[in-house]
């Protein structure tokens, strides 16, 4: 090997230089195979969900009982809970499929996968081969980033297509384009937090002080939004909050908010930056 | 091209934990040259994962300045990696993937190299790569981590106690890996906590405490220092003074009809003075190299200053 070196022709040594190093994307790739059991799982789990509660809709519109049930609620909790409007069909599933239960499940996986895919994956010594291999890390970190977005995307794909075939199958009263928007939406929405998440995980290498700091975020960024709609004066609470930004403009009947969309991308970019400093700078898996 | 494949000066690690820094490190020098293979010693925590972690760019050192293959490790980065092989210490494998995917990853994370050499490897260190990774015993994810580690024919095997957990069978293949490694050119680089893992094919030692660099020998002579402990059995109870004085020996105890003592050199003089006596048991050990540490904080071995150190130390 030795005598490799010394006889190499300067040709030589340029090839030389790309041997041994990663063509494609094979971290992506390895993630990806790792966790595709979880990537059906859960993609079944939000397709089922979603299924049911879009199901749900002709059976309690139609027999005026939504209408009773809320009105027996007190007003504070209708508007806290956004259903005063869930006498529509867009405002039935901005209520419950958009605004509660694909939100939830979506966040549930993709804060659990980008704290583990960077972080926890540090911690418990699974990455050390890959970060001791010919591959950067910001290379790797993007990889494992990629990953993460595509699950989140497969799930929004999963939730669109539900919702998208039902709604017409059922003749609920929601626009096509909306539909395709909002879900759209939530997919923003599920990165956005995600991508603090995974940032958390990169600088600090601590899966549970990433997850915390994701649902923490996810929660607090709920209850602001929920807070906002008792208040006379919540618009500035509502401003702060992610859940705003992504259902504030009631997307399935106006459309994304343009604003949000920009706050829930910019959240991301910031952070996707952050991630690739920090990890770039630190020690690994100390 | 140099000859110096490793080179380390005044290297220094500290890690903050919580509010107390910990001084892994400690101005630690060091130069490995081509085609050697050099055994690093010490006792877990004296600072050889840290050492070897910043070789391979996962720690960036506090101070000081380290060298790999002629290049900065973090300057050197993915192309520098690709020459290196990497055993590490604590080797984390888990999952549901078969250790023959997780090498063929492995291998396409170097674009390829080493996926050929992969079947018969894993002939050689009797390792089924069609089992799940996550059910294999703590010997057989040994097995992946030296497969890996050697299968792209690297420069540069960097390789942090990698015997632990390999059986004695499979110690003799791997120390066999590793002189054909070195036949091939490569250099070879390896820590433990045990001496005897490393004599039989390392040609120089250094051995580390608390991040510093306490002796750096060639094995015979730091085998001469460890010496022997040497124990002797009489039929009739022996005068201690008549063991006592003798050329390479120290540490003299009767008891009884029983003397032991510390042999460094040739045995020659405490036989001879045994022999008048009658013998009726003999065993002489290598002392272990947790004893050659003690000898470190005692005594000045090596004429270094380290009895300065000692009392502070444990």
């Amino acid at each position: 090997m030795a005598a490799d070196v010394t006889t190499s022709t300067p040709a030589k040594t340029s090839s030389e230089a790309v041997r041994g190093l990663p063509r494609g994307l094979p971290a992506f790739r390895w993630v990806v195979r790792m966790r595709r059991r979880a990537l059906l799982g859960w993609g079944l789990a939000v397709g089922v969900v979603s299924a049911i509660y879009v199901s749900f809709y002709p059976t309690m519109g139609d027999a005026g009982e939504l209408e009773s049930l809320i009105e027996g609620m007190p007003d504070g909790l209708v508007s806290a809970l956004g259903y005063d409007t869930i006498g529509t069909a867009a405002g039935y599933l901005e209520s419950t499929v958009y605004g509660l239960l694909a939100p939830i499940l979506m966040l549930v996986f993709a804060l659990g996968f980008a704290a583990r895919v960077l972080a926890g994956e540090e911690e418990d010594g699974s990455l050390e081969l890959e970060t001791a291999a010919p591959i950067s890390r910001v290379r790797s970190l993007s990889e494992r980033y990629l990953a993460l977005v595509v699950g989140i995307v497969w799930l929004g794909v999963v939730t669109g297509a539900v919702t998208l075939g039902l709604v017409p199958a059922l003749a609920m009263e929601v626009g096509t384009a909306e539909l395709a928007a909002t879900t759209l939406g939530l997919t923003v929405f599920t990165t956005a937090l995600a991508s603090v998440t995974f940032a958390v995980g990169a600088a600090t290498g601590r899966r549970v002080v990433a997850l915390a700091t994701g649902a923490g975020l996810a929660v607090a960024g709920y209850i602001a939004n929920a807070l906002a709609s008792l208040m006379d004066d919540g618009a500035w609470l509502e401003r702060l909050s992610p859940f705003a930004w992504y259902l504030g403009n009631e997307p399935l009947r106006n459309g994304l908010s343009l604003g949000g969309m920009a706050a829930l991308l910019g959240l991301t970019i910031v952070c996707l930056v952050a991630a690739v400093v920090t990890f770039d700078r630190r020690d690994l898996g100390v | 091209m140099s000859d110096v494949v490793i080179r380390t000066a005044g290297l220094i690690k500290d890690y903050a934990t919580g509010s107390r820094r910990i001084r892994a490190l400690d101005g630690l020098d060091l130069e490995i040259q081509r085609g050697e293979v050099f055994g690093f010693l010490g006792p877990n925590g004296a600072g050889k994962s840290t050492m070897i972690r910043i070789l391979l760019d996962q720690l960036r050192p506090t101070d000081g300045h380290a060298e790999v293959l002629g290049s900065d490790p973090r300057e050197g980065g993915p192309a520098l990696r690709a020459r290196l092989g990497y055993l590490p210490g604590e080797l984390a494998l888990t999952g549901r993937a078969t250790a023959g995917d997780l090498l063929r990853h492995l291998s396409r994370l170097r674009g390829g190299t080493g996926a050929e050499a992969i079947p018969a490897l894993a002939e050689r260190l009797s390792l089924d790569l069609d089992r799940p990774i996550r059910g294999l015993s703590k010997g057989n994810k040994q097995k992946v981590g030296v497969l890996q580690a050697f299968m792209h024919g690297p420069e540069l095997l960097i390789l942090d106690e990698p015997t632990s957990g390999l059986d004695p069978l499979l110690q003799h293949e791997f120390l066999t890996m590793v002189r054909e490694a070195q036949a091939g050119g490569a250099t070879v680089f390896m820590s433990s906590h045990v001496l005897s893992e490393v004599e039989l094919i390392a040609e120089r030692v250094a051995i580390v405490r608390a991040g510093r660099i306490v002796d750096l020998d060639d094995v015979a002579a730091l085998r001469h220092h460890a010496g022997q402990r040497v124990e002797l059995h009489f039929a009739e109870a022996v005068p201690a003074d008549a063991f006592s004085g003798l050329e390479g020996i120290s540490n003299v105890e009767v008891a009884d009809h029983r003397m032991t003592c510390l042999l460094r050199g040739e045995p020659d003089p405490l036989l001879k003075a045994a022999a008048r006596y009658h013998v009726t048991r003999w065993s002489a050990e290598d002392r272990e190299l947790e004893d050659l540490f003690l000898d470190h904080y005692r005594t000045p071995l090596g004429g270094e200053s380290e009895q300065e150190a000692s009392p502070d130390g444990r």
